[in-house]
């Protein structure tokens, strides 16, 4: 695939992501009581292919729902403020609730997630995510489950796209300088 | 993984959908073939599971993009008065679209997200369904690219759900007759 010849190298390759993905599942099942029912709240766009394969390691009783979000804009990055474009289907009072994310980096947007969501009365809140960049951390924010730490390196794949393209490829890797160098 | 009381029996295994949805992602990759502007638009919930299995097997450049569908009543649904209440992040105009759904039975919902993206001028519109119960048909829409024809039972897993419950079983499962009578 011609999409393939713009990385630079591979991080995770396709087998590894998996593996990682079913142990993820395992410390999940681990974690929850049987009638603890956890709601995954997915962010999309980025973490709907992470979500499509974790949920089908579960074996206790859980849901799924989504929320997806946008920048407010430049200004607003350092708050993490976001807009909420579609907000969740359930009521999580009393609700056990683990965010699924694709990556977090200085984890300002997921600070402002968790605080909005703590303000709804959750029974318990935790985050999983497939990817986590600690040298870029900003915000100090415990991370329950984590597929991978990875250094500061231009990742797609997997969910994580570049301009909307990358996402659907089944690896993690780092892309070429040339391909996003150009565009700012 | 055992599988839940209130299942009948499964259906579609992983392994007869996984075949299937590759077979899918090549047929649509041919058609594709060398248009860059192809964007999947996923319905939430239910498509999410199958769009993410399909969009790995595409060969063709894409993107993708989600829709999420309420219902005004319960019964509104089924008339196809279905209320969008999150829209697509890229305008479709131009572009050349194909909607990927769970499942097609009354078509109504179908029908209107056609008439919807129709009058959005995309350049080309196309639909995908993992499952369709023909027998439940009341309006007529176009299939494109079709997983499987099943019956009129009540199937769950794959994305599928009875009240948010068997949504993310890997394969497809009919749901007992009186876990929902």
């Amino acid at each position: 695939m011609g999409l393939r010849d713009d990385f630079a190298k591979i991080l995770i390759s396709e087998p590894e992501v998996q593996a990682r993905v079913a142990e993820l599942g395992e410390e999940i099942n681990a974690t929850y009581a049987p009638d603890d029912r956890p709601l995954l709240v997915c962010v999309l766009k980025g973490a709907f292919m992470f979500l499509a394969d974790l949920v089908r390691h579960l074996d206790m009783r859980h849901e799924v729902d989504f929320m997806e979000i946008s920048s407010y804009g430049r200004g607003t990055v350092s708050s993490g403020v976001v807009r909420i474009l579609l907000d969740l289907a359930q009521n999580i009072d009393g609700r056990h609730v683990l965010i699924v994310e694709d990556i977090i980096d200085s984890g300002r947007t997921l600070d402002y997630i968790t605080r909005n969501l703590q303000t709804r009365g959750p029974a318990s809140l935790r985050v999983c995510t497939l990817l986590s960049k600690p040298s870029r951390r900003e915000i100090d924010i415990p991370l329950d489950f984590v597929g991978f730490e990875i250094p500061d390196e231009f990742v797609a794949g997997y969910g994580l796209d570049f301009a909307e393209e990358y996402r659907n490829l089944p690896f993690i890797g780092v892309l070429k300088e040339q391909i996003y160098g150009d565009i700012d | 993984m055992k599988m839940p009381d209130a299942l009948d029996k499964v259906l579609l295994d992983e392994e007869t959908i996984a075949a299937r949805v590759r077979k899918l992602a090549a047929q649509i990759s041919a058609d594709y073939a060398g248009i860059d502007e192809l964007v999947l638009i996923g319905v939430l919930k239910g498509a999410f599971i199958f769009l993410a299995d399909l969009a790995r097997h595409l060969t063709v450049t894409h993107c993708v993009d989600f829709i999420a569908l309420s219902s005004y009543t319960r019964s509104a649904i089924s008339r196809g008065a279905v209320r969008l209440i999150m829209d697509t992040r890229a305008s479709v105009t131009d572009r050349h679209v194909l909607i990927v759904e769970d499942i097609v039975d009354t078509g109504f919902t179908l029908d209107y997200l056609l008439r919807n993206f129709r009058a959005r001028k995309p350049a080309s519109l196309h639909t995908c369904t993992l499952l369709s119960k023909p027998d439940r048909r009341q309006v007529n829409v176009p299939i494109d690219y079709l997983g499987f024809e099943i019956s009129d039972v009540w199937v769950v897993g794959y994305g599928l759900d009875y009240n948010d419950r068997f949504r993310t079983l890997p394969y497809i499962a009919a749901l007992k007759q009186q876990a929902h009578g």
